[in-house]
């Protein structure tokens, strides 16, 4: 078995892979946006309330709450598919760290542009979309591409669940040959060409939509 | 009392054992990856064109990979090869290259920030590169760059967990042969992810004062992220 | 009937009276000037008038109806009013033409080829035409100005405010805004502007009112105001602002 075998055999768990971490970063964005949201609100109870949960989110190991939701829930009577639990687990965390990123980008748009809109007429959903979305998006870029790099680089642990990522097909086969080092090798260099494709995604997407005068940090 | 507590104290002795090995690869593996951050950034701002370049991919190769892939690969594919590394050694070494590729890039970015005049001015007077950087690109980056730093040392921390899939004895690990064995494993996860928000806590708390203390009038950090 | 009519206007933030009972009014097609010293509450008396800020007590009616009554549609209050901020407040991600047709398409609900050619056409008044796809960040202040008040004057308003519109203007901008702001007067638009600049309050307004310390004081000519003005507090202030330039 040469190099490039082993390379196609552990290509086929990459679907996975990409499956999960599109799921991950779909969850966190919906969770992360969410809070960036409720954030604004002036109740003090909510305010607390998502303080907390980002604080606590961000301070368990993924791994940690992966088994507590796979191996944990069970015993109290909820059982959540393999897959469902890892996409569950990613969303909570990096919907924490991406409501942060989101909080600090909404900070910095204008509050004078925001006057501006109030004063024309929009209403808060309108500003919401028209004028703090468009620019918060662009300057959250470095932020989101980060964390979005950070659950590519958690889906490995899918494997302790059972789901045949790149990970556990990659155990497997060392098992079968012994040849760890190879394998392992040609792991990292998939889960490094995965990584540059969705840099150089970003990227591009940065590039296509960029303006002048807002940047990320 | 309740038959989980009971069994948290019998187990205490192997917990605590665990909570140490924890801290102590936390703590070696955030020194060691402050100095190889610096390494890398220095190494980064060579001279020479294929050294700096060489230094850039290092550090995206290992940001772009997952640390357990790293893990994996010295603790498993060494020892057909003869090479055989405690998981302590792997978890050490794997860490340490995998922080210190973080670190670079903080102190990189905020490198970038720097005003460079400053560097032309050290030139002017006539500093050797290595005395610029030690003497007045340093100081600055690693200033501007503490709530990364410390952002990573809570990174490493929970980074930790990941060595006990090699079979490294830490607190994890403990937590989940308890779980295995008294089969309540909601409850002794839950304790576990406790244990990890204390110990985040502390580290923050003494976060905030090193920010404090090593502030610099017109060197601020931004707050955290 | 006049278009806005403000009686005894108080505004106090948290225990602080800003205004202190307030009592103007600005008639259609005409153009008052707001002047007095810095912080004596120009600003708040502005976002009062559409409910940016919402006045402690006192009666405010604009187009016949008192909008301070706790039912009022301020969305719709505030499509009537243009305003122009003293530093432009022009949205970063968005080109001049398409920062004039935001509100005409999501407010106004226009067509955008109708919104555009609006915004065509208001940019030419100003000449602007050339510059309506930069975005903000690569236009010199003055264009910035005149860019935000095509975008409050496109949606048609009943009356324009303008906060110190010219402040953060150096002298040879501040000339290019002063020109157009000229010319909206001259076709007779409604104006309410606060202003420490004597030239441009004399070229734009009918009337200046004077504020001191949360009340207006006098409302006069420019003339009649600045030098034969009884109280005292009101030449100085004019005498302060003359050498201030
Ligand atoms: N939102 C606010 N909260 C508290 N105080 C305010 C607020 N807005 C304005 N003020 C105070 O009201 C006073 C008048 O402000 P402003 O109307 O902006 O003055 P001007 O525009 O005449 O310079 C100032 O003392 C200012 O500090
Ligand atoms: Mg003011």
């Amino acid at each position: 078995m040469t190099f490039g075998n082993i390379l196609i055999i552990l290509a086929k768990g990459a679907g996975y892979t990409i499956l999960v971490t599109l799921a991950g970063i779909g969850a966190g964005l919906a969770v992360g946006l969410l809070i960036a949201v409720l954030q604004t609100t002036k109740v003090k109870a909510v305010q607390l309330l998502l303080a907390a949960y980002t604080f606590v989110f961000r301070s368990i190991p993924l791994l940690v709450l992966l088994f507590i939701v796979f191996f944990g829930l069970p015993g109290m009577g909820i059982r959540i598919p393999p897959f469902l639990s890892m996409v569950l687990c990613l969303g909570l965390v990096s919907g924490a760290y991406l409501a942060e990123i989101f909080r600090g980008a909404m900070a910095a748009v204008s509050r004078d542009e925001i006057t501006a809109a109030e004063a024309m007429g929009m209403k808060r959903v309108q500003i919401f979309f028209y004028i703090i979305w468009p620019q918060m998006f662009r300057m959250a870029v470095p932020g989101m591409v980060n964390e979005f790099t950070s659950v590519l680089k958690y889906t490995p642990f899918a494997y302790t669940v059972g789901i045949p990522e790149i990970m556990k097909e990659a155990m497997s086969l060392a098992a079968l040959t012994l040849r760890g080092l190879e394998i392992y090798l040609a792991v990292g260099i998939i889960y490094y060409l995965i990584y540059k494709a969705f840099v150089l995604l970003f990227e591009t997407l940065e590039k296509r939509f960029r303006i002048p005068g807002l940047a990320g940090e | 009392m309740d038959a989980f507590v009971q069994d948290l104290i019998h187990y205490s002795p192997q917990i605590l054992a665990g909570l140490k090995n924890t801290l102590l690869l936390m703590a070696i593996m955030s020194v060691t990856g402050i100095a190889g951050g610096i390494g890398l950034f220095y190494l980064s701002l060579a001279q020479n064109r294929f050294l700096r370049r060489g230094t850039e991919r290092f550090i995206s190769f290992f940001i772009g990979t997952p640390l357990l892939v790293h893990l994996f690969l010295m603790y498993y594919g060494l020892p057909p090869l003869g090479i055989r590394l405690s998981a302590f050694a792997v978890a050490v070494i794997g860490f340490t290259i995998n922080v210190s590729a973080y670190n670079a890039r903080y102190l990189m970015t905020a490198y970038n920030g720097l005003d460079k005049t400053q560097i032309e001015a050290a030139r002017a007077q006539g500093f050797r590169f290595f005395q610029i950087f030690r003497l007045i690109i340093l100081p600055q980056a690693l200033r501007l760059s503490v709530p990364s730093l410390t952002n990573q040392v809570i990174q490493n921390l929970k980074d930790t967990s990941v060595a006990f899939l090699i079979q490294y004895p830490d607190f994890f690990a403990q937590m989940q042969e308890i779980a295995s064995t008294n089969f309540q494993f909601f409850k002794t996860y839950v304790a576990a992810g406790l244990v990890y928000l204390a110990l985040v806590s502390v580290i923050v708390a003494a976060a905030r004062r090193l920010e404090r203390k090593v502030a610099l009038p017109g060197l601020e950090t931004l707050g955290r992220a | 009937m006049a278009l806005i009519d403000v009686q005894d206007l108080i505004k106090r933030f948290d225990g602080k009276e800003v205004l202190k009972g307030v009592t103007m009014s600005l008639s259609e097609g005409q153009s008052k000037v707001v002047m007095g010293a810095s912080g004596c509450g120009k600003s708040t008396l502005l976002k009062c008038l559409n409910l940016l800020v919402s006045p402690t007590s006192g009666r405010i009616i604009f187009k016949g109806e008192d909008i301070t009554r706790p039912d009022m549609d301020i969305h719709r209050l505030r499509q009537d009013i243009g305003f122009v901020f003293q530093h432009f407040a022009l949205y970063t991600h968005l080109t001049v033409e398409e920062n004039i047709t935001l509100g005409l398409r999501k407010i106004k609900k226009m067509k955008t080829a109708a919104a555009r050619e609006k915004a065509a056409f208001e940019l030419e008044r100003v000449g602007m035409i050339e510059h309506r796809n930069k975005y903000p960040a690569h236009l010199s202040g003055g264009q910035k100005q005149r860019a935000a008040i095509v975008r409050a004057l496109a949606m048609d308003p009943a009356v324009l405010f303008l906060d110190e519109p010219t402040s953060a203007l150096d002298p040879q901008m501040s000339r290019e805004v002063v020109t157009v702001i000229n010319k909206l007067y001259l076709d007779n638009i409604t104006m309410l502007c606060v202003t420490h600049d004597p030239f441009l309050a004399k070229y734009i307004s009918d009337s200046i009112v004077f504020m001191h310390e949360g009340v207006v004081v006098a409302e006069d000519v420019a003339e009649r105001l600045f030098y034969e003005h009884e109280d005292p507090r009101v030449r100085q202030f004019y005498l302060s602002v003359i050498d201030h330039r």
